[in-house]
Order: structure tokens, then sequence, then C-alpha cells
């Protein structure tokens, strides 16, 4: 077992954490991170369990909600705790990138 | 003015016959704050508010309502309109909120009054508090001990008695771990019994809001305000309303109770066991039924809450971007720079670690080979707890291995904090309530307690036990000398 | 270019017609002030979380329907992890293991020959928020996020664009007269994103795919699947390959432009979204929904034919919705539908788009549009006539009887006056008299109109063409 991720690894979950790690940091998230991984590893020797998953303790009867409107909030509470708006809309450096999703 | 010290009930009398005023148990909860401020308990003090809400209720009929005009501290993870909510982190030092958690609007309607909002490890990671942006709470019972966590300022100001009721949360321990290092009682409800809306999601699957106070009434009186259905939770369950002060003063007459062998095995220090025993043999003199039994997966526990917390939480905290609320980096170079040095700087090192862990545990084929697997296992530690509660009404044990640690101790070992944590586990795991209750001191005059757990929505069954078991021990556990006291 | 053998699957993101979000109780609204219609579900704020709308799922439940889609019984959420300024939480609500929807098909008809276009899922997800650029700055608009959408996915099962813009068209008209969508492709309530590859023989496995994304119109949709075919085969016809990639389809252009190479296996990190519990639809629900199911496209078009209606004028009625549906509620009457549609389509549909208004809103009730057909297919009311009192029709309350003695149209139904009128009118023609006599069919036509000419269109033309005839065997 190594003790410790490669550099390329710590970075690539950090990327993924969208976490900046120094160079000075990289060592100690090398070993720290292992060892965390170490840990849960331990789930491997887990044998013999059933398949069936628990995602949460749900309640048995979900409760739907009725497609009826509720309150919103005015463009000045939106803007209120955002660092950068600029009228009505929250802004941020220009993305130039296509969104991955929907 | 030593009303705080008093019983409910006659704080409740005083109100009611006006020898008092909200007002002063406000000022008088101030005064012991300031007092103890070197216990580091609070993050946030809602002074102005508080008056302000205290002289409105001087208006307000006290009627049969014991929590009337009390003063409560919430737990900074926990959404309150117009008052700072900082899940002690930098990344939200300055975050003032636009709405209230549904536990914050219920302790509103019962006419209570927030005194603050308490210190805790960083977004509820970490069991001491001491990954705290602002410092970790000090243990009442030796300031240099830790209280704790992640609930260590809620613990810490019900020790020290600065108000009589608390608020916590718990994803993996987090009240009843500290309950039991500070000598109160904790309890973490059901899955589902209290609602989530407006607690700050750690790990969504297994966090729950729940009481911390000096005693198990006021503990049940405070789940009494708190419980419920809510529809702005999914998760949360419709079990109507029910008084989980009802069987208190009941004896226990043949109660069946497991003790789980994993549970009193060398993890646990010996003079924890010994106290354990020792309640053991008081539940036995008065007819309880104790029985030592085997169960599988208790040891597995810590690994399973490891994977599926860090994931959990390496989602829940994603929307932390510097965006549309919180700390944000100056002038960053694009979209990317502000992600990145926006969460580098915001966040501390302990939750930095989980998110990247965390992001690594769901990424790829991780996600089969550690997140679902640990979903299948903790099915299978659910089903676990369901065979035992067939034949027991409750299982009992340590809630800690150790008693409280000295704040100075290492903190370098990542693993320790789950570790710290292995007994109050399980029961998040399988989203049962478990509750920590003081049952004596070890050798350093440390509080330890003894960890109750229940059936699905049985916490009036853990109440029993408890308030039985409290009042047959009937400890003091004010860690305040009298001449200390305001 | 040698032949290929082209692939194509279309992801279609459809936008559905309820009241309020997703998953919070703000208002699923379009072309309002930026950020007027959040909360701070919506905003992702810390703390949130989120409630599912029952009616989300009738919606998606009613599309997996007219989709012939199985129905899952028991599904839960999944997380979809990414960070873009577009997605609130830094994750989106999706289905990604348990789709709502799943081994359903749509039936196109391809140059006459019917085809069926599988769907492989239909799912339930939020809208992101609408960013703006500008300048050096991007502008967010949370309008948008939490808006409830379903993705329907096809198998690669198409072989052109024009495969795909059928597919388009009839998906189109489905969800639209369901009431599951506006499906406004301009205002961006359906948007398709086509899956694109090639190759020599269908025992091949799979060319390289490329994605083209957001494109903006059905047409559009055509245009940039037959470019990447034509783009893909010369490559491949140079000995080149190329690598999994993202496009977009530039009006400007009228071609696909390469946006990004995908990398490899996008990090998404799904996992089940502890927040919803699991939600489970029963044989009542759907049978529930199947009854909110108006009449479909096809169903109409058969119906109208069989009701006389030209195919023509059938499928005119099933483009114009509001029209169909109000035809619909008189399919039971005994009325000439040939007259009715016409009516429809040609003095009523003038004075709606003149008037820019809706049928339902005007006052022709179904009772006087009864009357109106009656009266025009037994010549009461000529073409002439109709386009004098049209606005009187649909806009005063009055009976087509009052309207008709008001407008004092009183057309000659005196056989002995016409006859009188229609021999004038023979004496005055006598060459086309004898044309008629030799068989000149154009000649009948002739001095049929130079009767309705002069008697000002007040003929009833059918019993002026019976009276002529007869007049002119004589």
């Amino acid at each position: 077992m190594n003790d410790k991720l490669t550099k390329e690894e710590v970075l690539h979950v950090a990327h993924l954490a969208r976490i900046k790690v120094d160079d000075d940091e990289i060592e100690k998230y090398q070993v720290e991170l292992k060892q965390l991984l170490n840990d849960v590893d331990k789930i491997k020797d887990v044998e013999g369990y059933d398949e069936e998953r628990m995602i949460a303790p749900w309640p048995k009867d979900t409760i739907l909600r009725e497609d009826e409107p509720g309150e919103m909030l005015n463009p000045k509470e939106v803007l209120k705790n955002a660092p950068k708006h600029s009228g009505n809309y929250i802004e941020v450096p220009i993305v130039i990138s296509e969104s991955e999703g929907a | 003015m030593k009303y705080l010290d008093k019983t409910i009930e006659e704080i409740h009398e005083a109100l009611k016959k006006k020898e008092i005023k909200p007002i002063d148990l406000v000022e008088e909860s101030f005064e012991r704050i300031e007092k103890n401020k070197e216990l580091n308990a609070y993050i946030t003090l809602n002074k102005e508010e508080a008056r302000k809400r205290a002289q409105e209720l001087e208006e307000k009929e006290v009627g049969d309502n014991l929590l009337f005009g009390l003063p409560i501290a919430v737990k900074d993870n926990i959404i309150t309109k117009d008052l700072k909510t900082t899940c002690a982190s930098h990344i939200l030092e300055n975050f003032i909120p636009i709405y209230n958690a549904t536990v914050v609007d219920k302790i509103n309607e019962n006419n209570m009054i927030i005194i603050g909002k308490t210190n805790m490890d960083e977004f509820a990671m970490g069991s001491s508090s001491r990954t705290s942006y602002f410092g970790a709470p000090k243990n009442p019972w030796n300031k240099e001990k830790i209280s704790g966590g992640s609930s260590g300022g809620s613990a810490t100001t019900i020790a020290a008695r600065d108000v009589l009721f608390a608020l916590g949360t718990d994803t993996g321990g987090s009240i009843r771990q500290p309950a039991s290092y500070t000598g109160i009682v904790g309890m973490k409800p059901t899955y589902g019994r209290v609602s989530r809306y407006g607690l700050v999601a750690f790990a969504s699957s297994l966090d729950q809001i729940g009481p911390m106070t000096k005693n198990v009434y006021e503990n049940a009186l405070l789940l009494n305000v708190i419980a419920g259905a809510d529809d702005k939770d999914l998760t949360s369950a419709e079990k109507g309303k029910e008084d989980f002060t009802r069987f208190i003063g009941k004896d226990i007459k043949g109660m069946k109770i497991a003790l789980p062998n994993y549970f009193m095995s060398d993890i646990v220090t010996e003079e924890i066991r010994n106290e354990v025993e020792k309640a053991k043999k008081i539940l036995e003199e008065n007819g309880a039924i104790v029985d030592y039994v085997d169960m599988k997966y208790l040891d597995k526990a810590v690994t399973l809450y490891q994977i599926i917390a860090m994931g959990e939480a390496s989602s829940n905290l994603a929307r932390f971007d510097g965006i549309r609320y919180g700390y944000t980096t100056e002038n960053p170079k694009d979209i990317e720079d502000l992600y990145l040095e926006t969460r580098k700087n915001g966040f501390g090192k302990e939750v930095k670690r989980r998110i990247m862990v965390g992001s690594y545990l769901l990424s790829g084929e991780n996600a089969k080979i550690y997140y679902n697997k640990a979903l299948s296992i903790r099915d299978d530690m659910k089903k676990e707890f369901d065979r035992i509660f067939k034949d027991y009404d409750l299982i009992i044990g340590p809630t800690t291995t150790t008693t409280a640690y000295d704040l100075t101790d290492p903190m370098d070992d990542p693993s320790k904090s789950f570790m710290d944590d292995v007994l109050v586990i399980p029961v998040n795991m399988a989203g049962l309530p478990g509750l920590s209750l003081p049952i004596g001191f070890g050798k350093e005059n440390m509080p330890i307690g003894l960890h109750i757990i229940g059936n699905s929505f049985e916490e009036a069954t853990i109440y029993q036990l408890a308030s039985f078991l409290e009042k047959k021990l009937n400890l003091d556990l004010n860690p305040r000398k009298d001449d200390e006291n305001v | 270019m040698s032949n290929y053998i082209p692939t194509v699957g279309i992801e279609v993101h459809c936008e559905l017609k309820t009241n309020t979000k997703i998953f919070s109780n703000s208002i699923n609204g379009y072309g309002q002030m930026a950020n007027a219609l959040t909360n701070v579900v919506d905003l992702g704020y810390p703390g949130t979380l989120p409630t599912l709308n029952k009616e989300v799922l009738n919606l998606a439940i009613k599309a997996a329907l007219i989709l012939n889609c199985k129905i899952r019984r028991q599904m839960h959420f999944d997380r979809k992890n990414y960070f873009y300024p577009d997605n609130p939480k830094n994750y989106q609500i999706t289905q990604a293991e348990t789709p709502i929807g799943y081994d359903g098909y749509v039936e196109i008809e391809v140059n006459g020959k019917k085809k069926k276009i599988e769907i492989e899922e239909i799912h339930i997800e939020e809208d992101t928020c609408k960013s703006t650029h500008r300048g050096t700055k991007t502008l967010l608009d949370f309008n948008r996020a939490g808006v409830p959408l379903i993705e329907i996915v096809t198998k690669p099962c198409m072989e052109s664009g024009e495969e795909a813009k059928l597919y388009l068209e009839k998906l189109r008209e489905l969800l639209f007269y369901s009431d599951v969508s506006d499906c406004k492709i301009e205002e961006g309530s359906m948007r398709a994103d086509a899956n694109v590859s090639i190759r020599k023989e269908v025992s091949d496995s799979f060319g390289t795919k490329a994605e083209i994304k957001n494109i903006g119109s059905i047409s559009n949709v055509k245009l940039s699947i037959d470019k990447e075919i034509e783009r893909q085969s010369k490559l491949y016809d140079n000995g080149e390959t190329f690598q999994p990639q993202t496009r977009r389809f530039d009006s400007k252009l009228n071609d696909t432009v390469l946006m990004r190479i995908k990398e490899t296996g996008n990090d998404y990190r799904y996992f089940p979204e502890p927040d919803i519990p699991y939600v489970y639809i029963t044989d009542e629900q759907i049978e529930k929904v199947k009854s909110t199911i108006p009449m479909l496209p096809d169903e109409r078009k058969e119906k109208y034919i069989n009701l006389g209606i030209s195919e023509v004028n059938a499928k005119k009625l099933i483009g114009n919705r509001a029209l169909s549906d109000y035809l619909n509620e008189l399919l039971e009457e005994k009325i000439n539908f040939k007259t009715a549609s016409n009516l429809l389509l040609g003095d009523i549909s003038a004075y709606l788009n003149k008037n820019e208004t809706e049928i339902t809103k005007t006052n022709l009730s179904k009772e006087k549009f009864i009357e109106l057909t009656n009266n025009i297919s037994d010549g009461t009311i000529t073409s002439k006539n109709l386009k004098e009192i049209i606005n009187t029709i649909m806009e005063s309350e009055k009976s087509i009887e009052e309207i008709i003695k008001e407008a004092g149209i009183q057309n000659i139904t005196d056989n002995s006056a016409i006859t009188e009128m229609i021999r004038k009118i023979i004496d005055e023609n006598k060459e086309s008299v004898e044309d008629y006599k030799a068989g000149k069919d154009r000649a009948i036509k002739y001095l049929m109109g130079q009767v309705m000419k002069e008697s000002k269109g007040t003929l009833n033309p059918s019993m002026a063409m019976d009276i002529l005839k007869e007049e002119l065997n004589k």
C-alpha cells in the first residue's frame, strides 16, 4: 500500500473539487488524502452484503408539492448577498466555454 | 438574579406572576455569556434583536407554554434571517441570510428568544470544534479540554449554564459526543423527525437537528417545539403531534435493553466501561433486562460514514462558489480562477480535505466501488438494528471511547476526528434516535455519557429510560462553583 | 464522395407547462424582469431543500404515454455534479438511474413509408439559469433556474437530417397537443441536440460521434445534420479521422463549427439525490393522466377526412390548434364539415389574423357557427355576403338570422325571377350557348359567371346552376 497519492492524483481531485492547491501544499495532501483513502478502502473487504441500497432513511410516504405559486424574492433581495452584480443581474467574469449540463 | 439556575417550572411561575420579565432572562444570559467569554461558545450574539423580542413578549400572554420567553442558543449552521450565519467558516464569515430555517420559525412561534449563534466545527466537519474559523470553544469542566464537536459551542453554553436551551446538529455524533464531553443531555432525533429546511447541509442523508439541554425533561420539551413534518422538507416525516415528555417519570420494569459487545470492547477506556456497567446494574436492579448482544456491521460504520458523508459533502458544498453569496476572491482572472481561489481561501483544511476525498469517491467507477457499496451495507446495517429492535426496546452503550481530551492534542491525523465518533455514527447510518446522558465522571473529573438508542420515532421511550437513570444517579452536573455564578 | 450510412440520435429538452418550478414554488414564467421569478431554493441558498412539484410528474407521465414509453413505478433522482455559473448548486438534479419513461417510440412517415423512431428514455430534470455575455462579464438571470424539463433521448436510429426533422416536427406536435409543453423553440422551451456519426456498412460498429448542441430551429437541425454527415464523409474519404467533439450550428455560416473536443468521460460524479425520497407511480395515477390527454393530431386528421374534409384542410386545421380544438367540439353535429372547414380556414381565419385574436375570444358561439355553416351550405349566405357580415358575426351577440335580416341580405330565391334573369343572359350570349351545345365545358362556367354577376352575388349558386342547365337543355 502506497502511503502517498501521486501529485497528478492530488491535482485531479483538487480540480474536480475546484479547490486550488499551491505547490507547497501538494506534498501534505498527497499524504493526508491517501490516509483517508486507505480508511475507506476497508469497504473493499466487506463481503456477503445485500445489493439493496439505503439512499437515506426516508419516510415511507412522500408528500409531493401542489403546483401552486408561493412568495418570491424581489430582485433586490436576490442581489443582496451577491458579491458582484449589475442592474438586476448577478455578475461573473465572462464565461466562454459552453455549459456541460442540460 | 439567578433565575437561570432555577427549574423551568419555577421560572415559568415567576414569568406568569410577572415577578420577572423575559428581558430579565435575556440580560442574565448575556451577563453569563460575557462572564464566560473565554469559553468561546458563540460566534454571533443576537443582542439587539433578543432584547427587542423580549420586550415584545411582555405584551403577550405567558399561558401554559413552559418555554415562553426563554433564551435559546442556535448552532451557527442553522439559518437565521437577518442574523449572521457563518457555519464557522471564512466563506460565510459575513453571510446574512434572507430566510429562516423551519426550526427557527418554530422557536419564534413558541415565543422563545434566540440569544446567539454557537461555535462549531467548520461546516460541522470535525469532532472537537477546533476546525472553527473562529477558534475552538473550551470545556466548562476544564478549559484546557475540548468541548467536542461539531456542536461544541452549544454544548459549552449549556454546560456553563448560560442558557437552558440550545440547538445542535448531528451528522455523525455531533450532538451526542459533545454532550457526553460536557456533561449535558443531547438528543439526535430520528431522521425525518425535525425539518432540515434551513440546516446548511453537510451530509443530507445523515444530518438532523436536535435539542441540547442540562436535563432530560427540558430536552423533551424542546423536542416538542421543533419536531414535526414540514412541507419544505420532503424527507421530514408526518407523524402527528406527540408529547415527548409523556413517559418521563414512568418506571422501567420489564424494559428490554440490548448492550452490543462491540460498544464495550477495548476501543473504549476502562473508566467509561465501568460507568456503563454501573448504569447497567442500576437498570437491572430496577427491573429492566439488559443483555449483551452481538451486532454485525457496527465496526464498519466509520468506513461507511467516511464514504457517504464525504461524498455528499463534496456535492453539498459545491454551491459555495463566490457568486451568489459569501466570500469571493478579489479580481479573479476568469471564472475558473474565481472558483479555485474562492474555495481555496474560503474553506479551512479539514473541509477542503473532505471535499476532495468526497469528489474522488464519486468520480468515475469509484461511485460504484465506494458509494453504492456503502449504501448497500448501510441498508444491511439498518436491518441489523431492525433485528435487535424486534426483541429489545432500547440499545445502550457508551457515547464516547474516552473523555474530552486536551485542546492542544495534535490535529494532524485526518482519521482521528472520525474515530472519535465510532460509537455514535451507526445511529446516523440507520436514521435512528440517540441520546447522550451524563452518568458519571472519569479520573480527570471529566463527564462520561451513556448513549441510549431507540427504534425509529421512539424518542419518548429513550426519554423514559434517560430520565429514570438521571433521577437515580442524581449527579451534580454544574461545572461552575457557586461563587462563580452570576 | 463515397456512400456512408449515417446514424443520428436526437436529444430534446422540453420545458414543462406548469405554474411553478420543479423543486420550488416560484413561478415558471418567461419574459419577466431579470431575477424577479426566484426564491432561495432556485438560487441554491445554503440550507434550502427541493420539493417535487406533483404536476411535473403528471406531465412527464403524459409525455411518456404519448411517446409510447413504459413508465417506471419506483424512481429516485440523481445529482449531476459540475461547476458552471448557470448551475446554482453546482449540481443539477436529474434522473440518471431511473428515468420515468423508457423504451418508447414515435411514428413518422418518410417518403410515404412509416418508420418508428425509438425513444430510449424520458427523464425529468431542472433547467439552469440564463447567462448573457456582455463585454468581459457574464450576467446571470435565475428566472429560468429550476424550470421543469423533460429530456427525451432517441436511440441512434435515424439516418438523415430529413428523418430528424420529421421526428422533431412530430414530437413538437404531440407535446404541444397534449399540453405538456409550449414547444416554443425561439423562446428556448424546446431545444434539440443531435448526435451524428457515419459508417461504411451496417455491420460496422458506429463511427466517431459529433454532438451538435442547441440548434435554434427544426430546419436548422436538418441542415446541420446533413452538413455534418457531409463533413464527416469528406474526412473519411480523405483517409482522415476526427475526435469525438461538440459542435454548434452557426446560422450565419449555415454550417456546424467546432466548440470543443470531448474530454474522455465527463466526470459528473452522479449519485442518488438524498433530499428527494422515492417517488412511486400507481396505475390509478397513470389512468388519471391518460384521461387528460386530448385527441392527438393523427386521430384528428383521420376523423376530419372521414367527415369529408379534404386532406389539405385537415392538415391545415391540425396546424392551427385553436381552430382544430374548436372544430372538435362540433364533431357530433350534423353539419357539412367541408363547408365548416373552409369557413374556419377562410374568412374566420382571415378575421382572426387581421384582428390578432383567438376564436374562443370572439362571439362566434358553437350554435352560431352551426347556423352559419348551414346557411352557407344551403346558399342562404353567399361568399360575397359573408365578407360583408363577417365582422358582425364575430363581434355581435346577435344570431345569424338577425344579422342577415339587419344587413338586408335577401337572396333571390324566387324561381321565376331567376329563370327570367337566366333567360336574359342566354339571349345575350348566343355564342356561348352554341359552345355549350358543342360540348365545351368552359361555356357553362362562363354563363354561370354572367348570371352571378348580373345578380350581384345574391343568388343561391346551386339553385342558379340547376335552372341554367334546365334552360340550356330546353
